[in-house]
């Protein structure tokens, strides 16, 4: 043990074999763990220790404290309970146990693969960084075809790779590398990208869950049943869901579903824009042209695939009212709480 | 797009639905209507753009379609044929073959005025500008049949029209008065000294104005590519544009053209003083497609009557062969295989009649989860259980963090995050940076995201796993637990490409329910000194104050020091709450009422 330490340690045992009365103990026990105490002063002058020694100047000064503890703990014995708690404390805080968190689009992402893994899906990825064969052509929308405007890509080197703009893009990657393992069943969350600014209400990335079936005398039946379970998993039993035909190119027939507005139950407001509905994504059956650019022969096998945005749906749920919140910033949680 | 419920009876005079129910079935079958709203006595719906049906841009697309929904008849012909004699050629001419069909006319002594009132109400309801008698009649017209067309004031154009791709102009001023930059790519119609218009835009050179006497009026059809390609070009939308780049029926221009040209006759008197000119090199002539009457049935799972498909495809123009073979009419060039029939007919009986109760039931078919998919998931529940907390953040950062191989994006609007990280743990220092903003202390948090990197193979992705905690031996000891490689240097922050991992099979995620929570305001920590008779439970006392003060504003309670006052014999218990999206004011309020220190 460092000298200084050594002559300091000799000091303080004196005082407090010295020690007769409860006031002289506080008095004492005050002046070397105090918060102006002994230690905490060698404890806050460690930065000025030359750094080739602070490592074992830290080791020693933990060993004098343990010492000088071990040794008031013997003066006094019917102080010690509650003063070795209050030591301890200072180190480890009574609290409930640090509880971990999985992020909130996590939990929504989970919630739909128990949905999906009971009816027998894999759950699947794909990259992010992606071509505008696999982002747009595998999924029937050829250059200059205006559903290309419904989405805005963020280039890496135009035209031919991009961040990827929909999870569709990872069904493009799965049915060319499985077409040879038919039937599947594939479900997949993601990341997706669009050249937005951010603010309150955008963000450049977004999160969307989809799956996709492939077999064979797969129908709208199943899709939408399958689509319903999946909202009712989400929402709640009592959740009202309309399905609609809606254009998308990868897909036809396409299907729109739109749950009632939650907030005017159909009747119109400014959280669905006064239409009573709110769109929750898009579905459909897989087009045959998608089928055969993967080598999939669309008169033998069908299949459908629906997506949806995670993001709405898992800020409502946690009440939060600003997008940017969910990547980074100020989402945070309560330490003790599941 | 707006649609007046008195205009669309014009085709559907029997039409008699409530407005709602409207809105309802108009979404229901493709045409999304987001509202009806009532503008000056006229109910006015509010439709959704479809990107592939160029002819439900207007009302008569959207007609046909109800028509065959409700069953009721379709009203083509609005105005009577006009009888022109007129034998005067137009000397037009069009050197491109990226015009489909173009048909033109002379109007002489005619006499432009402003509007009459049902044509401004009509502007209004769809938030149109009125600009004189000519030009709102042309823009009625390409809202009611969804094709555009544009008059020339022949005083300034001459009638010496060319439909051409840019022969050698440099500039172009529109009809507003903007300077556009044009090339040889623009598709364009001059005369043979100046430039006039371009296919989706009118040019102010030849526009009508009040006192235009002599017009040439001409309604035209292009390739959509090329109208599309010329405004991404130009960067300009106009309603002209948005019709012209989808897939338009040349066979519709008559029937359009000629209730435009009745229209100027009666509103703005005048003649006709040539023929009609109609350029129309290859008629359209879509290919038949091989339908089974049975497929809608097998597609959408429920039975839908043979003959109500083949009424369906025949209401909807098919002309259908014995053989059902089906061709489209060419008002649906979008119809071009049997899925695409099938569509029309499963819409037209209606996808509410598909029940929703009966989802697919489970199958045991080979799973293909790739195996770094369980890795993942088993890491996230294993740090969670350690307790830590996962958080996602932008993959897009401001500052590379090796310039020779990051990844540039080419177009990102957020200017200052345009490359693609190559590390997490910049992201992760952001985000302890802001915790300690909002005095959020002890956090100890995870990020399993893609990081990205440029070499000589190309673009590279990797998962990457990057870990915080602010004690660097705790974080030790957790990277042990987990069996992880330590290269943590003592750090507070560990990263490790999970790609480089071995991975983990049979791994099935567990599903739960948890709290996040929105911070929007700092933390406030405040103390309370709580005297008790004797030693207390600490653990229970947490619990006890945590039920009085609620979960809405308490964050974490600690109990910081237990002193014994020998002198009084009494226990002194030493709390340190946060609380957190409070005021301090009301954190204070319900701090002292909590502890009993009012």
């Amino acid at each position: 043990m460092d000298q200084n330490l050594e002559k300091i340690k000799s000091e303080y045992i004196s005082k407090i074999d010295a020690i007769t009365n409860d006031t002289q103990y506080e008095q004492v026990r005050v002046e070397i763990f105090g918060r102006n105490g002994k230690i905490n002063d060698l404890f806050s002058n460690i930065k000025n220790i030359d750094s080739k020694l602070r490592k074992q100047y830290g080791f020693d000064l933990n060993q004098l404290k343990t010492e000088l503890e071990n040794v008031l703990k013997t003066k006094n014995k019917n102080k010690l309970e509650i003063r070795n708690s209050k030591l301890e404390i200072r180190n480890s805080i009574f609290s409930l146990p640090k509880i971990g968190h999985l992020h909130p689009v996590t939990q929504t992402e989970r919630q739909l693969n128990d949905v999906f893994l009971k009816l027998g899906f894999s759950i699947y990825s794909g990259p992010e960084i992606v071509t505008d064969e696999y982002n747009f052509e595998r999924l029937n929308v050829p250059k200059d075809h205006p559903a290309r405007d419904m989405q805005d890509s963020i280039y890496i080197k135009e035209p031919e790779y991009l961040l990827r703009t929909q999870t569709s893009t990872i069904e493009s990657y799965l049915l060319q590398a499985h077409s040879h393992q038919l039937p599947i069943r594939v479900a997949f969350p993601g990341s997706v990208f669009r050249n937005e600014k951010v603010n309150r209400s955008n963000h450049f990335i977004f999160h969307q869950y989809q799956a996709v079936v492939v077999d064979k005398e797969i129908t709208m039946k199943d899709l939408i049943g399958t689509m319903d379970l999946m909202f009712k998993t989400l929402y709640g039993p009592d959740v009202v869901v309309r399905y609609r035909c809606k254009y998308y190119p990868e897909v036809e027939p396409g299907v729109g579903p739109d749950m009632q507005c939650f907030s005017c139950h159909g009747v119109g407001c400014p959280i669905c824009k006064y239409a009573g509905w709110i769109e929750m994504g898009g579905a459909g059956m897989i087009h045959p042209k998608v089928l055969e650019m993967a080598g999939i022969d669309p008169k033998i096998w069908s299949g459908f695939a629906f997506g949806m945005g995670l993001d709405r749906w898992t800020m409502a749920q946690k009440n939060i009212k600003d997008i940017r919140t969910l990547m980074g910033g100020n989402l945070a949680y309560k330490p003790n709480q599941p | 797009m707006k649609l007046i419920y008195s205009h669309l009876q014009k085709f559907l005079p029997t039409l008699d639905i409530n407005p709602q129910q409207l809105r309802d079935d108009l979404t229901m079958i493709g045409h999304f209507t987001n509202y009806f709203e009532n503008i000056e006595d006229e109910i006015v719906f509010d439709l959704d753009i479809k990107v592939n049906r160029g002819d439900c841009l207007g009302y008569y697309g959207i007609a046909k379609d109800l028509s065959i929904y409700y069953q009721i008849p379709l009203i083509t012909n609005i105005s009577p044929e006009i009888i022109n004699q007129d034998t005067k050629i137009l000397p037009i001419k069009v050197t491109t073959d990226n015009v489909k069909r173009i048909l033109a006319v002379k109007f002489s002594q005619l006499q432009n005025t402003t509007s009459p009132p049902w044509l401004i109400k009509f502007n209004l309801c769809h938030q149109t500008k009125s600009i004189n008698l000519i030009v709102d009649l042309t823009n009625y017209i390409m809202f009611m049949y969804g094709i555009p067309s544009h008059a020339f004031d022949v005083q300034k154009s001459t009638e010496s029209l060319i439909w051409e791709m840019n022969p050698k102009y440099q500039e172009f001023i529109s009809l507003d008065k903007t300077k556009l930059k044009i090339d040889k790519n623009i598709l364009m119609i001059n005369n043979p000294t100046k430039p006039l218009s371009l296919s989706f835009w009118g040019g102010n050179d030849c526009a009508i104005e009040d006192n235009t006497k002599e017009i040439i009026l001409e309604m035209a059809i292009y390739n959509p590519s090329v109208v599309r390609q010329n405004s991404r070009q130009l960067k300009s939308t106009t309603e002209a544009g948005i019709r012209l780049e989808k897939q338009l029926d040349p066979d519709l221009i008559p029937l359009a053209f000629n209730h435009l040209c009745k229209l100027i006759l009666q509103n703005c008197q005048g003649q006709i003083t040539s023929a009609f000119f109609d350029y129309y090199p290859q008629k359209i002539n879509l290919p038949p497609i091989k339908f089974d009457p049975k497929k809608p049935s097998l597609v959408s799972g429920i039975d839908i009557p043979k003959d109500f498909s083949l009424d369906c495809l025949s209401r909807l123009g098919c002309t259908i062969s014995p053989t059902t073979s089906v061709t489209p009419p060419s008002i649906r060039p979008d119809i071009t295989l049997e899925a695409d029939l099938v569509e029309e007919v499963v819409r037209f009986w209606g996808y509410q009649k598909i029940p929703t109760n009966q989802p697919l039931s489970y199958k045991k078919v080979s799973d293909i989860t790739p195996k770094e998919i369980h890795l993942i998931n088993n890491l996230k529940d294993k740090l969670k259980e350690l307790g830590y907390d996962e958080i996602l953040s932008w993959p897009l950062v401001n500052r590379p963090s090796d310039p020779a191989t990051v990844i540039t994006t080419q177009n990102s609007i957020n200017t200052e995050s345009i490359y693609l990280r190559q590390s997490l743990i910049p992201s992760l220092k952001q985000q302890l940076d802001q915790y300690q903003r909002y005095k959020l202390n002890n956090s100890q948090f995870f990020e399993i995201g893609k990081i990205f990197s440029k070499d000589q193979d190309g673009y590279q992705e990797k998962n990457s796993l990057c870990i915080y905690h602010s004690n660097p031996q705790q974080l030790k000891n957790d990277l042990q637990y987990l069996n992880l490689p330590n290269n943590s240097n003592d750090s507070s922050f560990v990263e490790i490409i999970i790609d480089n991992l071995p991975k983990i099979d049979n791994y099935q995620p567990k599903i739960d329910r948890q709290t996040a929570f929105e911070l929007t305001s700092q933390i406030i920590n405040l103390d309370a000194n709580v005297l008790f008779d004797s030693i207390q439970d600490p653990i229970q006392l947490i619990n006890k104050y945590s039920d009085i003060i609620g979960q809405k504003y308490l964050w974490e309670m600690v109990i910081t020091d237990i002193y014994q006052d020998t002198k009084n014999q009494k226990y002194r218990y030493t709390f340190r709450v946060s609380y957190f999206n409070i005021t301090d004011k009301l954190a204070k309020e319900i701090h002292l009422k909590t502890f009993n220190l009012i």
